[in-house]
């Protein structure tokens, strides 16, 4: 056998072995080179995270938490929902009720879109019609009916309705205005909006969107001049990416998210009440005789539940316990009662009205709320210590909880589930899940089956009384009616919760879950 | 050759209409309503209904397949429901940065699992090799959402030198193509370290290193000649797989690619996303399948594509 000459062989292996070294050391030293200040924001840039993909910058099918954010510093309504929920003046100088039908309203003098071109009456016309006609737009659901648009002058218009809808300047913080011959009955993916920032760059497939400030803007001028718009769907990535310093705000953060930030050098945290009430709502399609057809097994139940220490030990002060049928942030709120937990009188009361071998089913959608499956997996015990069985049914985002929750696939006792009120009002939230008729039902349309119809009379007083006085007063009746019928188990209400980089100020955290761009700064 | 390309273009086609059909079916079986995610929890029975007539999915499914047919052959897939844009444009918008982390983790696979791969064949049952031998399984091992957090945990923000997430600037590749190609790595070095060892057993390479061949030539010309096949099999099929999405990686990164849009066109049951996805992604595969196959009589002139092997 021929041996090979070994010593050569072993000094040119041991060159191309350096060889390889020195080239990984130089690939890897000029990659991060080019990453390191480069994946930063610039100094003049603010960049957010968004935990849901921007599809559009127009809300008529998509508006959500931060989203309002990015919506709102392109195109602006008439109105807005200010930091205490109730309706402030954007594009309209006035917003009056004029009439029971008819509300006067002036367009600011000189606003104009970011193309210099003027904001006529027309495009408020051809935005209402627009968002009537959009399919499966959520906005058109919260208007009693769509009002015509009657010019007075070239700013003054009426807006007029058949029935008086006194919450007309609340609902229409949700219509954005757009030109009118660019408007379509569908999401926009273009075009222009008079709001403080124009679209410069966007990739709708990846959620991206870089906006630069509109020269043109009637208001202030905004103080920061770029904004980068990103999504990062992962909670734990967005906060890795606040944490490195390449995003300066994210939202909607998690308790788990809240713990691990707060206190670390150059994160600021930011709260606020919301506008969403998570519930552990009951079925109200159980047949008369079934223990939770009976309000005072309802209310029973309730006291199983030690909502302190839901709110303390599994959602670590992340939420309130609600005191009335709506969060206490809503204009029109109402205080009516607190949740007592008393498991002893629980069991007393269930035992003298018979309820016995009682098992429940408890059904929710992964995500509907924070520490969902903590929620119910606490509930399972206390409900357990009073001596009811429960079960347990998590549904994936995208299945078909719609049909259980009708009723259509299988029976169900107790729903974990979220309602918000994006008009900022309590009457909104009142007729989406307290307003049931027999007639709804029969589609099975109505909030799990709630049909109480002195309620929902008491409702509809209340959402056509013109009077704000005796408007409040009627709500205020409505909401007792409410809480006195027992549609929750228990019922909390989540913080919005923000957190940002300390070069940012300005961010002022509303109850939307959003906070106007335009008085954002950056540290110099 | 010229019908050797034609029958695989025609299997290949053959592939790609089966996997979306049986996709289109398969959607169709599964819970959920897409009326729902379009218009949300709270819509009306009237309004999903008007949902569902404005995308035609109150349709039998049959004459919902006839529609998907003749999109099909036209390529046009219909609109996303979720991003109210042509489903092809949404996938194709996303398909480069799928395509770029795809390309680069198999680049890095290559380069590195190859050299390490024969290192170890050329080192049986030392310490070093054993040692190497131990780091590619933790490699195999190690879940690549833990990797991803760990790798972002320590470049990112403890030593902050490597973007956390997205694709704004090249840097942000490093991270994830790292992540995938851990693994890779650990399933490649192995697999060309055990077809090299059989190779080096084989009688023709003691024959051509008994006429005194050079090792540097034995290994890289004799040895891994007769490997190259398996080994670039093995490295094409990752990367066919790669281009489906890195579903773990894009997520924990927040990469653009097709991995994160079809598990958010799964959540929102968006059928014309779902089905332009597939295609999209099987066409590539099945091509780059026959791109494989158009190699191998490049890496080893005994092949010829299109005749039986004769004894």
């Amino acid at each position: 056998m021929t041996v090979l000459p070994q010593g050569r062989e072993i000094s040119r292996r041991r060159l191309i072995q350096f060889g390889a070294a020195a080239g990984f050391l130089l690939g890897t030293g000029s990659l991060a080179g080019c990453a390191g200040p480069t994946g930063l924001p610039g100094p003049s840039t603010l960049t957010l995270a968004l935990n849901r993909s921007l599809v559009s910058l127009d809300n008529k099918l998509n508006q959500f938490d931060a989203a309002v954010t990015v919506q709102r510093s392109v195109r602006q309504g008439l109105t807005a929902i200010g930091p205490e929920t109730e309706p402030i003046l954007v594009l309209a100088e006035r917003f009056e009720m004029t009439a029971p039908t008819e509300w006067t309203v002036t367009l600011r003098e000189g606003i104009r879109y970011s193309d210099g071109s003027p904001v006529k009456i027309e495009d408020v016309a051809t935005a209402l019609k627009m968002y009537q006609q959009v399919q499966g737009s959520f906005v058109a659901g919260f208007f009693p009916e769509f009002p015509q648009v009657v010019p007075v002058d070239e700013r003054t218009f009426k807006m007029v309705s058949k029935k008086p809808v006194p919450i007309l300047d609340s609902l229409m913080s949700m219509i954005l205005i757009t030109p009118a011959a660019q408007n379509k009955p569908e999401e926009l993916q273009d075009g222009v909006g008079t709001g403080p920032y124009v679209v410069t760059k966007f990739n709708r497939g990846a959620g991206t969107y870089s906006l630069a400030r509109n020269e043109n803007y009637w208001g202030p001028k905004p103080g920061i001049e770029n904004v980068e718009v990103r999504f990062l769907p992962e909670e734990s990535s967005r906060v890795i990416a606040l944490r490195s310093g390449e995003v300066d705000i994210i939202d909607s953060i998690t308790p788990d998210s809240r713990e691990q930030l707060a206190g670390l050098p150059g994160v600021q945290l930011k709260e606020a009440s919301s506008l969403r009430l998570n519930q552990i709502f009951y079925n109200f399609r159980k047949p008369a005789g079934h223990p939770l057809a009976d309000v005072r097994v309802r209310e029973a139940l309730s006291w199983a539940i030690d909502g302190e220490a839901l709110v303390k030990d599994v959602l670590v002060d992340s939420v309130s316990a609600a005191e009335g049928v709506t969060p206490g942030s809503l204009t029109g709120y109402h205080k009516t009662g607190t949740y007592t937990y008393d498991p002893e009188k629980a069991k007393a009361r269930l035992a003298e009205l018979g309820v016995e071998d009682l098992t429940l089913k408890i059904i929710w959608e992964t995500g509907e709320f924070a520490s969902d499956t903590s929620v119910m997996e606490a509930l399972v015990e206390m409900f357990g210590n009073i001596g009811v069985k429960t079960e347990l049914q998590q549904f994936e985002p995208g299945g078909n909880i719609l049909a259980w929750r009708q009723g259509k696939q299988g029976d169900w006792d107790l729903l974990g589930n979220g309602f918000s009120s994006p008009t900022g009002l309590a009457i909104t939230m009142m007729q989406g899940m307290y307003a049931g008729t027999p007639e709804k039902e029969a589609t099975r349309d109505t909030y799990q089956g709630y049909v109480f119809p002195e309620v929902q009379a008491k409702i509809q007083a209340a959402s056509s009384e013109v009077d704000p006085t005796k408007r409040q007063e009627l709500l205020a009746q409505a909401q007792q009616a409410i809480w006195d019928t027992w549609p929750c188990a228990w019922a909390f209400v989540p913080k919005s919760v923000l957190a940002q980089r300390d070069r940012v100020s300005g961010v002022n955290l509303a109850p939307t879950n959003s906070y106007p761009l335009v008085d954002a700064r950056l540290e110099a | 050759m010229t019908n050797y390309i034609l029958k695989r273009l025609g299997q290949g086609l053959l592939t790609v209409f089966l996997t979306v059909s049986t996709v289109f079916i398969l959607i169709r079986m599964a819970p959920g309503d897409p009326a729902v995610s379009y218009a949300g929890p709270l819509a009306t029975t009237e309004q999903l209904d008007a949902v569902r007539e404005q995308f035609g999915l109150n349709k039998p499914v049959l004459e919902q397949y006839w529609i998907f047919l003749q999109q099909l052959f036209t390529g046009n897939l219909g609109q996303s429901y979720s991003f109210q844009a042509p489903a092809m444009v949404v996938v194709a918008e996303r398909m480069p940065y799928t395509l770029t982390l795809a390309t680069a983790a198999i680049l890095l696979t290559a380069v590195v699992a190859i050299p390490l791969g024969v290192w170890m064949s050329r080192r049986p049952d030392t310490g070093r090799e054993f040692g190497v031998n131990v780091l590619t399984i933790a490699g195999q091992s190690m879940p690549d959402f833990w990797t991803g957090i760990m790798l972002l945990t320590g470049f990112a923000v403890l030593i902050p030198i490597f973007p956390a997430s997205g694709f704004a600037t090249w840097g942000g590749l490093v991270l994830p193509t790292i992540t995938i190609a851990i693994l890779q790595i650990a399933l490649i070095s192995r697999m060309v370290r055990r077809e090299m060892t059989a190779n080096f057993a084989a009688p023709y390479l003691t024959v051509a290193r008994s006429r005194g061949v050079r090792n540097s030539m034995l290994t890289w010309r004799y040895a891994m000649g007769n490997s190259a096949i398996p080994v670039f099999t093995a490295l094409g099929t990752r990367f066919a797989a790669m281009l489906n999405g890195v579903v773990v990686v894009e997520v924990v990164f927040a990469w653009p690619g097709v991995g994160s849009l079809i598990v958010r066109a799964l959540e929102t049951r968006d059928y014309p996303l779902i089905q332009a996805t597939v295609l999209l992604t099987a066409l590539l595969a099945v091509g780059v399948q026959l791109l494989i196959d158009l190699a191998y009589p490049l890496l080893d002139p005994r092949v010829r594509l299109g005749k039986a092997a004769t004894a």
